[in-house]
């Protein structure tokens, strides 16, 4: 029983220390704001710079990224110089303080989520060159596969591939130009198709 | 973005002495003092309606102005307070009962009267003066009001705005009450239903820019 109502107190009188100390210091932050709207420069000075952490803390619960955190930081600072007038000595500075802070916090938010809704991120798929070549990397091997493919089909099957399936001509059109009927070029394409498949297939194995 | 520390020292280094604000009532009652300065000047300017007195007996006139006038009051507390960081944005709900009374006893007579046709000819009917006091009232009380709550602009700008607009309405109102002429209309406080959302709208609207650019002045 005695360990543990040692410890359970040790707890307590350590909470109760921390909190002792928390108060003191925004009694202590209070002074120097007082001083500060005064003109004091140096109370100033080391109350913002007592204050920062605090706020990065705050911030940090809701932003990750370390410069938004940053921003969050420099905004409220920014803010508390502008309404330094507006505090009351004679209130506790906590209070005062966390507002300013929530209301930079809900306002970054507010900002971000408008931008993540309006833009995307760059990735590496979205850069963009002007060759059509170099658009396309993973892609060109296997292009480059399928063109030596085809100009190893007969000529029959390699004119019917090129105009009606990489031209993309319709078959009246492909019969115009080849003079073929529509039936031999059915029967070409389909054809063509049957050993192209064969033939990738057979450079997959290889 | 420059480093937080150099902030610091920037902001130390151009530090000037400020004179801390006066408690929220107390700036308050400095303003409602200017609104009843106005009013007064108001109703010496243009006499009390005819029959003010007879009105006096009237309980729903009572009523109506008082609720006004309380409306004004509480919306002028409640903007001043909102105007500090640490205050609850709970004092927003202040004025309510009083405007939900208020609102609740509003006429129109005021809307259809803008022209007079008589035998003497065409003038301009009683809405055209409603209009021009109207303004004469609220645009200094809006103007000084929304100066006294410039530093409220990076913390609650709309919540602000809108009390003390609702505030400037109140007042205009429960002002036209006692000086307008019941013959024209009985209750002036139509038009001013629409004055309430015309000056919540505008100030809602303007106000954030106009007390942006306060802030950027310092």
């Amino acid at each position: 029983m005695l360990p543990s109502s040692t410890s359970h107190s040790r707890v307590l009188s350590l909470g109760e220390a921390e909190l002792t100390a928390r108060s003191d210091r925004k009694v202590d932050w209070s002074i120097l704001m007082e001083r500060a709207q005064a003109g004091d420069a140096e109370a100033y000075r080391r109350v913002l710079a007592e204050i920062a952490p605090y706020i990065r803390s705050l911030a940090a619960k809701w932003c990750r990224e370390p410069d938004e955190v940053e921003e969050i930081v420099q905004d409220t600072l920014l803010t508390i110089h502008a309404v330094r007038q507006t505090y009351d000595p004679a209130r506790p500075f906590g209070p005062w303080l966390a507002a300013i802070t929530k209301r930079r916090i809900a306002d970054r938010l507010r900002r971000s989520g408008l931008r993540r809704q309006r833009e995307t991120p760059l990735t590496r798929e979205h850069e963009t060159f002007p060759g059509t070549q170099a658009n396309n990397p993973v892609g060109a091997p296997a292009r480059r596969a399928l063109g030596l493919a085809i100009n190893r089909l007969p000529i029959g099957q390699r004119q019917a591939i090129e105009l009606l399936k990489l031209r993309e001509m319709s078959l009246k059109e492909a019969a115009a130009t080849t003079g073929m009927s529509i039936a031999a070029l059915k029967v070409a394409t389909h054809r063509g198709l049957k050993a192209l498949r064969k033939l990738l297939a057979g450079d997959e194995v290889r | 973005m420059i480093p937080t520390p150099d902030l610091i020292n920037l902001l130390a280094d151009e530090l000037t002495p400020v004179r801390r604000l006066r408690g929220p009532m107390t700036r308050a009652a400095r303003w409602l003092l200017l609104a009843s300065i106005v009013t007064v000047m108001l109703v010496v300017a243009h006499g009390v309606r005819s029959d003010f007195w007879r009105c006096l007996l009237d309980r729903s006139f009572v009523a109506c102005t008082a609720a006004s006038a309380a409306t004004g009051i509480c919306a002028a507390v409640a903007a001043f307070l909102l105007s500090l960081p640490d205050r609850s944005r709970a004092w927003a709900l202040l004025p309510l009962p009083a405007l939900a009374v208020w609102f609740s006893m509003i006429g129109y007579q005021c809307l259809t009267n803008w022209v007079v046709l008589d035998p003497d000819g065409i003038r301009l009917g009683e809405a055209v003066r409603c209009f021009s006091t109207l303004v004469m009232t609220s645009v200094p009380l809006t103007i000084t009001i929304l100066i006294m709550l410039r530093h409220s602009a990076p913390l609650r700008p709309v919540l602000a705005t809108l009390t003390a607009g609702l505030s400037v309405s109140a007042i205009t109102a429960t002002a036209m009450s006692a000086i307008h002429n019941p013959d024209a209309s009985i209750m002036v406080l139509a038009w001013n239903f629409g004055t309430v959302t015309a000056i919540i709208g505008v100030s809602g609207t303007i106000g954030r820019r106009f007390m942006g650019l306060a802030f950027a002045r310092g």
